[in-house]
């Protein structure tokens, strides 16, 4: 398996985590400001999978995913401002206040498409997949999705298609179902793995808790798909954010405070399980216990992260709406 | 005279996807059987064995993933041209139609293009039933982002169909069986006929008929029998429903003073109603009777041929319905 070995490469991905999460709280920020209408698809608590896919893909490759996408799209490197502005319905947004939290893209780094279609991701990163092949580049294309995208009809019919013409796509599935909560999918197969390997396409599963884990899965995964032109399925399990399920956005369990990784008495209040195991501070404990870095580089790396995310704040909070008049155009390229 | 090529409209687009897909190579064919088996009305007969199958694509039975998928290609750099076998099976990919195609380009600012063509052959005729008789133009019309192309001459259906492979826009290019096997001229090299130019396919001073697809050939027949009855009938056919050539319709209604619109979807809340208020609003002061329209009632198409033509509005009732428009 592919590790992580470099310092550097590590505290990459802890960056990209720490950007994922300090985005969505600006995002509760700007709710609570009524700087836009709250929604609650917020990507807290997924970072350890998002963050381990998007540090592995190519210029090229293309990606494709669902309502719950903001960590996605910051993690893939498009701007935190522009992204920031777009879900506050502003002209300077990545598509100029049109798209949305929900179908957010961005041309630049091959973000293809936000879908709030629940399966909509599915058959779109198939249709990548096949141009992947077709255009013989040699890139690959993902679709992110939840548990619930199982249960429509689509994602057994792109499995299938993918299968039978070896079509280079990474499915990865971000199943955050909780158990003794409703499950999000209700599938009469006992495990979701089992649905994609019936129709003959590599399965793993892994700790989406556990960035590296799912670093090494993925980079496993891209290794096959790019070597082989095959579709891998990927089940990450996350342990879903309590507050993932508000109407508007709100700090359910606070405000990250980086430093709960070493100074864990301040960790209390109902969510404090989730807080102990959630994927930011679990990995920085990781890097402390193996001397990969000090508190103060930690402290210095979200430091640097916050500043990044309010210069992106201000952004947005700069541009304006954009003119209603634009509203009617656009329907045709 | 040179002699020009004789093609039935199924063979002139046949033709058009050979040359456009010689032309470009990142135009490819998907679709159920329309492979190894060349389509099942033959419609895509040759393209397997001269192009590969890495670009004519014989697919499982998964309308809604498949077209999702041709979606995806096509942002992604190719080119489509996506079969529906059968209109009636448009029904199975209304989500990615209208959810994913009809909206990338609009919510992406622009950003990313869907040129892609879902064809797909509709027509009332041959026993084929309720579920195989449907044609739904009318609800891909009203979609805003999506265009919609109607043929009825070989030539326009050739020349459409390499517009509509080279337009940037997801479109819905809808072919009427029963015209399939009409023949007509093509004309010599890379003729591309535009996307929302109509044409007057019969030039006449006493009312304009309105109509495409399969309607313009019974409005020729219903305009021949009115010849020797001394009316002269002009027919406009929009070809595409979407974009629509307002003008050369509401120049001919202006000439003509008189309307009828025809259809073979049903009449209630089709494209009959649509152009007809168009007329209305834009050429009122021109009209000498109000704007008369002629479709396929709202009832279900039955699965039998003594039945059918109770459907499909015929030359004998277009030709009574202009004799009562000219007495009133």
């Amino acid at each position: 398996m592919p590790e992580i070995v470099s310092r550097e490469a590590r505290l990459s991905l802890l960056e990209r985590m720490l950007l994922m999460r300090r985005f969505e709280e600006a995002v509760i920020h700007a709710a609570a400001k009524h700087k836009y209408i709250g929604r609650n698809h917020l990507y807290i608590g997924h970072e350890g999978t998002g963050a381990a896919v998007m540090a592995q893909l190519k210029p090229g490759d293309l990606a494709h995913t669902t309502h719950r996408n903001h960590g996605h799209i910051v993690g893939r490197g498009a701007d935190p401002g522009r992204a920031l502005a777009e879900i506050m319905g502003r002209e300077g947004g990545l598509c100029g206040g049109r798209g949305g939290t929900w179908h957010m893209t961005d041309t630049s780094v091959g973000f293809q498409s936000t879908s709030a279609m629940v399966g909509g991701s599915i058959g779109l990163a198939t249709g990548g997949g096949f141009a992947c092949k077709q255009l013989g580049q040699g890139n690959v294309s993902v679709a992110l999705f939840g548990d619930g995208v199982l249960d429509e009809g689509i994602s057994y019919e792109a499995f299938n298609f993918a299968s039978q013409y070896s079509l280079p796509i990474l499915f990865m599935c971000e199943n955050n179902e909780k158990p003794g909560r409703r499950e999000t999918s209700m599938l009469a197969a006992d495990r979701l793995l089992d649905i994609p390997k019936a129709l003959k396409i590599h399965t793993m599963t892994v700790d989406g808790g556990d960035v590296e884990a799912v670093h090494a899965a993925v980079g496993e995964a891209l290794a096959r798909i790019r070597k082989d032109q095959v579709p891998v399925f990927i089940e990450s399990q996350i342990e879903a954010w309590p507050g993932s399920h508000q109407h508007k956005p709100e700090f359910t369990t606070g405000e990250t405070d980086i430093s709960m990784a070493w100074d864990t008495g301040k960790i209390t209040g109902p969510h404090a399980d989730w807080i102990r195991q959630e994927p930011i501070l679990r990995y920085v404990r990781k890097l402390l216990a193996e001397k990969a870095a000090a508190q103060a580089d930690i402290e210095a790396l979200d430091k640097k992260v916050q500043a990044k995310m309010a210069k992106a704040r201000d952004f947005a909070e700069a541009s304006p709406f954009p003119q209603a008049e634009g509203a009617i155009l656009g329907a045709f390229a | 005279m040179p002699s020009e090529k004789m093609l039935t409209v199924k063979d002139a687009i046949l033709e058009a996807l050979f040359e456009e897909m010689a032309r470009d190579d990142r135009v490819c064919i998907i679709g159920e059987d329309v492979g190894v088996a060349g389509g099942v009305f033959g419609q895509t007969k040759g393209l397997f064995e001269k192009f590969g199958e890495a670009r004519v694509v014989d697919t499982p039975i998964s309308e809604p993933a498949i077209f999702g998928m041709t979606v995806g290609a096509a942002m992604a750099g190719l080119r489509p041209v996506v079969e529906v076998m059968f209109g009636d099976f448009i029904t199975l990919v209304m989500d990615q139609l209208v959810n994913q195609a009809a909206k990338i380009h609009y919510m992406s600012a622009g950003g990313y293009t869907v040129p892609l063509v879902l064809r797909t052959a509709v027509g009332v005729g041959g026993n084929l039933g309720p579920q195989h008789s449907q044609s739904f133009h009318a609800w891909v019309a009203h979609v805003p982002g999506l265009k919609v192309v109607m043929p009825q001459s070989p030539a326009d259906a050739k020349g459409l169909m390499k517009a509509a492979i080279r337009d940037n826009n997801p479109v819905v290019f809808i072919e009427d069986r029963t015209t399939y096997n009409v023949k007509g001229p093509i004309p010599d090299g890379d003729v591309i006929v535009p996307l929302g130019k109509a044409n007057v396919v019969r030039e006449g001073r006493d009312v304009t008929i309105v109509a495409v697809s399969r309607m313009v050939q019974i409005a020729t027949k219903a305009a021949d029998i009115l010849a020797g009855e001394g009316i002269a009938v002009e027919i406009v056919d929009p070809r595409c429903i979407v974009p629509l050539d307002r003008e050369t319709i509401l120049a001919s209604v202006r000439k003509t003073s008189r309307a009828l619109v025809l259809d073979a979807g049903h009449l209630d809340y089709g494209i009959t109603g649509e152009i007809a208020a168009i007329i209305s609003e834009q050429a009122f002061d021109y009209l000498d009777a109000p704007v008369a329209r002629l479709a396929a009632p709202n009832v279900l198409i039955p699965c039998n041929t003594a039945l059918e033509p109770l459907i499909v509005p015929n030359e004998q009732q277009i030709a009574q319905k202009i004799r009562e428009m000219l007495n009133a």
